[in-house]
């Protein structure tokens, strides 16, 4: 194979030791290539890839915490990706779809080189087959049960039926859940058909809420109602979000 | 041949209905026509017997013109036809047995009496024989309706069986795939540990396909199997994967249809462990509990991890298969709290060497 011209770094993800062995093998033949962490799952690799943001990402899909999805749903950084995994029919169609080169465990170190030749390539260019991939992903699992967001280098879970409601602040979405809010970077819009509509309704252009949280519609001005929720906290309901109520309730 | 002839106890309750009939002849006889009793009986019984034997043909007849392929005005020409042929054979059998029996002193009478009745006797007659035709139209139906049903229910039980022969065959990929990486890990890292994996995993392929052969195993084979499934996935997953087996002595000899158990450790591992950063301990318990068996799986799980634990395709395989075998003697429940998750076969203690019911009739 031609020879990889500069220093590169990578980082591999599989919550099996003996899996990682394997990748740490093939790439002992490869001194160009430094293994800059290990990490046995989600959480771990999102903090380590987004501190360390390495060329090369050996990523496994099924893992405790986090999967390989959603860890490239989290982290901002865009190594080149190689998916490791053993058998799971829906991801390699996803795979297949978009073009996207992964490794069938068990694989030959002949497999290996190509895989690693064919990500050695797009290290640093933008490819956005992968991202393609984690947003069919994302949106094949609608609706979301669980809401990830990155605080920094950890992830915090929050379960959907923990959200009170959801406010819309400029770029930004702030999930309200227990008193306490959590800031996502992403629009309302992208967020609204993802969520399971038998319980989050939008009743605002700013505003989703879950309705297991309503106490009562109070009457507010002409045309528009103000939301009473059960810890007391009041939002604006529009018309067509007061017509959308009237249809769930 | 004719249903009626070929059991002997039908025969016999059909012969004893014409005697009736002969009887009831007479009576009409003798009151319609002023026949004496006694002369009336010696003519309407063995006249009664004789059409016993003729209206069997209208079996044939029905069978010959089904309601379902012919139109009903064809079918009522037919039996318009026949019923008036064979009343008028029948009434001239009866003219030469009357003639007959004329011939004894005490019955000098009977043939000049019975020239008087002929029209009643036809028109009897072939009452007769249309009742017949259309008792022999529900015979008919109920018997295709039955062996509709019975063709049915042999098909269902076919589907059932070979749907639980694909179940025991089915061994999950991901599971092979993932032993198979460990292997291809370990011949180099650790060649001895290599070594012991695919002997464990060899042994754990054999005795699933020598349970999956058999109706029913022990509960001891059952854990057996499971424990070898565990210790494979301990080599995936190392410190992660820790096992507590409590099986009672009393229970260890029970009957259970095999790989039951096994669905259910699978699940533990797949929605359990795997998703836990620092693992957790599959707990297996087995008791008996005077006639119930209760099998139960529980292990820990992630809080925070994907919700569908118990959509596992093997626990729901689990509990279709106890549905066909045991109907409702048997269930598998699943419980769980955020933290934990517990799946719970209840089922029939057996400790006889015999097969359940639905099984023994499934081999037939």
């Amino acid at each position: 194979m031609p020879a990889i011209p500069q220093n590169l770094t990578a980082i591999i993800v599989d919550d099996e030791q003996l899996a990682r062995t394997v990748v740490r093998e093939h790439l002992s033949s490869h001194p160009e290539i430094e293994i800059s962490a290990e990490c046995a799952n989600g959480f771990e690799a999102v903090k380590q890839i987004s501190e360390l943001k390495p060329d090369l990402l050996f990523l496994d899909i099924q893992m405790p915490k986090l999967n390989g999805f959603e860890v490239l749903e989290l982290i901002d950084h865009a190594p080149a990706v190689i998916f490791v995994t053993a058998y799971d029919q829906y991801a390699l169609k996803a795979f297949d779809v978009h073009a996207v080169d992964y490794l069938l465990k068990p694989f030959t170190r002949e497999r290996f080189e190509e895989a690693l030749r064919r990500a050695v390539s797009h290290v640093g260019k933008a490819d956005s087959s992968v991202q393609d991939l984690v947003r069919e992903v994302r949106n094949r699992q609608q609706p979301v049960e669980r809401i990830l967001i990155k605080e920094g280098a950890t992830v915090r879970v929050l379960a959907a039926e923990t959200i009170d409601y959801i406010e819309a602040q400029d770029d930004y979405i702030a999930f309200h859940a227990g008193g306490k809010q959590f800031l996502k970077h992403q629009p309302l819009a992208e967020l609204e058909p993802q969520l399971d509509a038998a319980r989050f309704v939008r009743i605002h252009r700013s505003y989703i809420l879950n309705i297991d949280r309503l106490s009562k519609l109070e009457p507010y001005s002409k045309d528009n109602r103000m939301a009473v929720l059960k810890d007391g906290t009041q939002l604006p309901v529009s018309r067509t979000g007061y017509d959308k109520l009237k249809g769930l309730l | 041949m004719h249903p009626i002839l070929s059991e002997k106890r039908i025969f016999g309750l059909y012969l004893v209905v014409w005697l009736i009939a002969g009887g009831l002849l007479a009576l009409l006889l003798q009151s319609a026509g002023g026949v004496s009793l006694t002369d009336a009986l010696v003519l309407a019984v063995p006249m009664a017997m004789i059409y016993g034997f003729m209206c069997l043909a209208s079996y044939y007849l029905c069978r010959a013109f089904p309601f379902q392929r012919y139109d009903v005005v064809r079918i009522l020409i037919v039996h318009s036809i026949s019923s008036a042929l064979t009343s008028s054979l029948w009434v001239s059998i009866g003219r030469s047995w009357a003639s007959l029996i004329s011939q004894i002193n005490v019955f000098q009478n009977i043939e000049g009496q019975y020239s008087q009745e002929v029209p009643l006797l036809l028109a009897v007659g072939i009452s007769t024989f249309l009742l017949s035709v259309a008792v022999n139209y529900s015979l008919i139906a109920f018997r295709d309706s039955r062996e509709a049903e019975r063709q049915a229910m042999q098909l269902q039980f076919h589907a059932q069986e070979a749907e639980l022969r694909a179940l025991r065959a089915q061994i999950n990929p991901h599971f092979l795939f993932n032993s198979l990486n460990s292997i291809s890990a370990l011949t180099t890292a650790d060649p001895p540990a290599a070594r012991t994996m695919t002997l464990r995993l060899a042994d754990f392929l054999r005795k699933s396909l020598a349970l999956g052969n058999k109706n029913l195993v022990t509960v001891y084979d059952e854990v057996d199997l499971a424990t070898s499934f565990l210790e494979i996935e301990r080599v995936r997953f190392g410190s992660r994967l820790r096992i507590r087996l409590n099986i009672d002595e009393d229970a260890k000899t029970l009957n259970v249809p095999p790989l039951l158990l096994q669905p259910l450790v699978e699940n533990a591992v797949g929605h359990g462990i795997a998703h836990l950063v620092e693992g957790g301990e599959i707990s297996i318990s087995a008791t008996r509990n005077g006639g119930r068996l209760t099998l139960r799986v529980e292990n820990p799980c992630d809080p925070d991890g994907p919700r569908n634990r118990g959509h596992g395709i093997g626990i729901e395989n689990v509990r279709s298969r106890l549905k066909t075998l045991f109907g409702p003697e048997a269930r598998l429940e699943t419980t769980g709290t955020p933290n934990s998750y517990i799946a719970e076969i209840v089922l029939p203690a057996d400790s006889h060497q015999s097969a359940p019911l639905s099984q023994q009739k499934m081999q037939v």
